[in-house]
């Protein structure tokens, strides 16, 4: 542009972003450009005072509902530009279109907002389950308890067993409350990612199933296993609970469970395999959703929150969780982890 | 200690508790006690700093020797009575003992921060809870020493 806002030259890009050609351009007050489009009054106060005055203005996000183009956000940047001597200054405006840009950011700012909500409430949700859930729950058991010990010469079996049902379902209650306390937990309460040992992890795991592992005769082998970016205890309770898993699950075998490690690149591929039941393949998305159980109750004691604890923590990761199985000769459960 | 074996004089005991199914159990609990105790019941904070001062409607109320404190009271919450006690000239050699749903360590902490004397989850199950009851009864007045008045 010169010096009086008209048009002295615009780049092919221009014409086709805009829906002109140069004929109507090239001359023209940059104002009465395609229907007075630019007459923004904006852009008037950037050219007219802050431009003399500064030569250049940066970065200005101008907003506006253009004629040709429907509305828009602009990102204007303009500079003064000096000419051999004798020729006028010119001025070169340079217009990109942020629009997607602004959008996308707008959108995940809002997501984010929406994310942090749903935290809090998430949090919100952990206390009132540990605490609100439980008085109640407590009372139940509680009083049916002590129904039984006081009037324990007045009652009669069938009375007893009622009562029995009744304790067994509050107890079933709270455990169920309980891990899901401890699934919110995961991300809620987790630690920071950091150099950890899994060697460790495991040698933990271990030690808290040491009397499982003994009754149980399990051997349990191990590679030499890496140092991983992590939380400790959640890794640890990884471990805990596919080893636990692969002794519950054993059959009439004495379990044999294998861990190995395979690196690939800036990842470790950790697998545990064992020789017990297997999990037939049609469950195969069914083993990782809370609460989720394939056996019966009597046989195999547990809520069902084990596996869905381990897929959350190794995400939060930033790894993957999945399993290869033969029915009836053992299951090989692999998660990924980044060193 | 051999003479005061023989006191007849009941130990009291300030239950903090607004649940009063809780208040009951603890009540069944202290029923089949083997020390001779008399329990008196606070329903909130505020009601609990009134006894403890003997005010209102408490003017005749003896100092408790134990209190058992719920966290989560309506009005004033037992956080603040615990507070409240331990600052209190009067009252901060009560052994208090925090008697709760909670679990969480950030109760855990902040209690014995005011000087809380115990923490203790109230168990789910009846045999637990009574048999919890009697051991806070039993240590902390038979076993522990305290300072006489």
């Amino acid at each position: 542009m010169d010096q009086d806002l008209r048009v002295v030259k615009a780049s092919r890009s221009f014409y086709d972003f805009f829906k002109v050609n140069s004929d109507e351009t090239i001359g023209t007050l940059i104002y009465d450009l395609g229907n007075k489009q630019w007459d923004i009054p904006k852009l008037r106060e950037l050219l007219e005072t802050i431009l003399p005055e500064k030569t250049t203005f940066d970065n200005y996000v101008v907003e506006h509902d253009f004629s040709t183009i429907g509305k828009r956000i602009m990102l204007l940047n303009a500079r003064q530009i000096e000419r051999a001597f004798g020729k006028e200054k010119i001025i070169l405006l340079a217009i990109e279109d942020i629009t997607a840009s602004k959008n996308a950011e707008e959108k995940l700012k809002k997501t984010f907002i929406e994310l942090k909500r749903s935290n809090e409430e998430l949090e919100q949700f952990a206390y009132i389950a540990s605490h609100d859930l439980q008085e109640p729950l407590r009372m139940v058991a509680s009083y049916t308890q002590l129904l039984e010990r006081r009037y324990k010469d007045k009652l009669d079996k069938d009375a007893i067993d009622f009562i029995g049902f009744a304790v067994d379902g509050a107890n079933r209650m709270q455990r169920l409350i309980n891990d899901l306390l401890d699934f919110s937990r995961i991300t809620l309460r987790g630690k920071e990612l950091e150099s950890v040992s899994l060697t460790e992890a495991l040698g933990a795991a271990i030690f808290s199933l040491q009397n499982t592992i003994h009754e149980s005769n399990a051997i349990i082998l191990n590679d030499e296993l890496p140092m991983v970016k992590g939380d400790l205890s959640q890794l640890m309770r990884v471990f805990q609970n596919l080893i636990d898993n692969a002794i519950k699950f054993k059959g009439d075998k004495t379990p044999i469970i294998n861990i190995r490690v395979k690196e690939e690149g800036e990842k470790v591929v950790i697998s545990v395999e064992d020789n017990g039941i297997g999990i037939e393949s049609k469950y195969k998305e069914r083993v990782f959703v809370i609460f989720q159980r394939l056996n019966n109750r009597t046989e195999y004691k547990g809520t069902g929150i084990g596996l869905a604890i381990c897929k959350r923590t190794i995400e939060r990761h930033g790894g993957k969780i999945w399993f290869e199985s033969e029915f009836g000769k053992g299951t090989t459960f692999y998660f990924t982890l980044n060193k | 200690m051999e003479r005061e074996e023989f006191k007849i004089i009941p130990i009291n005991i300030l239950l903090v508790e607004d649940n009063p199914g809780d208040a009951r159990l603890a009540e069944e609990a202290l029923l089949e006690s083997k020390i001779k105790n008399k329990l008196y019941l606070a329903v909130d904070g505020e009601e609990a700093m009134q006894f403890l001062r003997q005010e209102g409607e408490f003017t005749n109320v003896p100092f408790p020797d134990l209190i058992l404190l719920d966290l989560n009271l309506p009005k004033k919450d037992g956080r603040e009575v615990l507070a409240e006690i331990k600052s209190d000239e009067r009252l901060k050699r009560i052994p208090v003992v925090i008697f709760t749903t909670s679990k969480s360590e950030e109760d855990v902490l902040k209690t014995y921060n005011l000087h809380a004397n115990c923490f203790i989850t109230k168990p789910l199950d009846l045999h637990q809870f009574l048999k919890v009851v009697r051991s806070i009864e039993d240590f902390w007045l038979t076993i522990v020493r305290l300072p006489k008045e």
